[in-house]
């Protein structure tokens, strides 16, 4: 039991994705313009890493060793493909929105890297929260680089005005660098509380 | 050799599963996928145009350009589902109340900072601007993607070619820049000057 509950919160605080393995940076870095954009993608993210996670793992003892990176990246590219044809359907906004960047969950390390490291020697219900604890980390930490990055950038959260129609935006923010900037002062910060927990 | 049949069956099962999955997912998206293109792209040509009593997107004419020759820059159009048709010709949407045309709207294309910008453009029959939207951009957020802000694009509303000079400020024309941008807004402005041109040549098929 505290093995299982161990595997979920891992991926929230001690090996979250982006600010302690530094892996998906590049959705991180492209669509945290706004904070929709990134509560969008985390889910999607989410999705395909549970998926593929409860999928590989069910099927670790028929996957030859020789072909199992082919065989993982068939079954993350299936689940991509499904997330963005049912977001082109349903999510017309948001998937316009993202564009490019579903596609691209293809190549994020976080999902091919926790099919590696974790679904493919690990039963399927520690896989399964494996995929939610990982998710939830990657969701929170793009979600607060998106928030600050808005907040600067447009001078709202989620569309609504924080600062009044006076307040003249930030634009670094929502440039490239801006994210850069902000995700390279988040992870500073988060090695300095962690070095403190240390203590 | 055992060793590598087992390789190529294991693989050969997952694509096959997975293939007939997405082709599965495939079917069941198409319709509700075709059918949000549809409405995003009726809800720009419904912006731009006159009231009318009519689905727009469902009386067209196509206007062939090489025929009788490309004018003004570049100028590309859209078929109804939004791909680009090959040929160089423009789609052209009418607005009819009752039977007689009260409004065009198609798209124009000219380049901008990060590449092409598409603007719907409406007109009423006598060529006057009504209204614009911008279809497809990829300029610089807060920026030059300010064009597609309300202030801008009212600049444009009742412009005609016999009255307007379209340029920007900056250029000497009516039309005011965004702040901290010049290209995209004379991209926008460019695009509906080709598109009154565009109007006024073939303004007779068109309205027939």
């Amino acid at each position: 039991m505290t093995t299982l509950l161990r595997d979920l919160v891992n991926g929230i605080w001690k090996e979250n994705p982006v600010f302690r393995l530094v892996l998906g940076m590049c959705s991180t870095l492209a669509i945290t313009t706004q904070a929709k954009n990134a509560i969008g993608m985390g889910l999607a993210v989410t999705f395909v890493l549970v998926c593929s996670n409860v999928l590989i793992s069910a099927m670790r003892s028929v996957i030859p060793d020789k072909v199992r990176l082919a065989c993982f990246i068939v079954i993350v590219a299936t689940f991509v493909t499904i997330v963005d044809l049912v977001m082109a359907g349903f999510f017309f906004e948001l998937h316009k929105a993202m564009g490019i960047f579903i596609p691209l969950i293809v190549v994020n390390c976080i999902i091919l890297g926790r099919a590696e490291a974790f679904a493919s020697k690990n039963p399927i219900l520690n896989s399964f929260l494996d995929g939610i604890g990982m998710g939830i980390g990657y969701t929170l930490a793009i979600l607060i680089v998106g928030c600050i990055r808005e907040l600067l950038g447009s001078g709202s959260v989620f569309g609504i005005s924080v600062f009044g129609p006076r307040y003249i935006p930030f634009l670094l923010a929502v440039l490239p660098p801006g994210a850069f900037i902000a995700l390279g002062l988040l992870l500073g910060f988060m090695n300095k509380v962690n070095k403190k927990l240390a203590m | 050799m055992r060793d590598i049949l087992e390789l190529v069956l294991v693989l050969s099962i997952i694509c096959l599963v997975a293939a007939l999955s997405l082709a599965k997912v495939y079917d069941i998206t198409k319709e509700p996928i075709a059918l949000q293109k549809r409405l995003a792209r009726l809800q720009t040509i419904n912006a731009v145009l006159p009231p009318h009593d009519n689905e727009p997107d469902k009386n067209t004419v196509q206007v062939s350009l090489d025929a009788q020759g490309n004018e003004g820059g570049k100028v590309a159009a859209r078929t109804a589902d939004g791909s680009r048709t090959k040929t160089g010709a423009v789609l052209v949407y009418r607005g009819l109340k009752g039977d007689h045309v009260s409004g065009v709207a198609f798209e124009m294309k000219s380049l901008g900072f990060g590449g092409e910008v598409g603007v719907m453009i409406g007109l009423d029959p006598n060529g006057i601007i009504r209204g614009i939207e911008i279809t497809s951009m990829n300029e610089t957020p807060g920026l030059g993607a300010r064009v597609a802000e309300p202030a801008f694009k009212q600049q444009f509303q009742g412009k005609s070619l016999n009255v307007t000079h379209f340029k920007v400020k900056k250029d000497g024309g009516d039309f005011d820049q965004v702040t901290g941008a010049t290209i995209t807004p004379r991209a926008v402005v460019q695009a509906v000057k080709n598109g009154l041109e565009f109007y006024q040549k073939h303004k007779e098929s068109i309205i027939q």
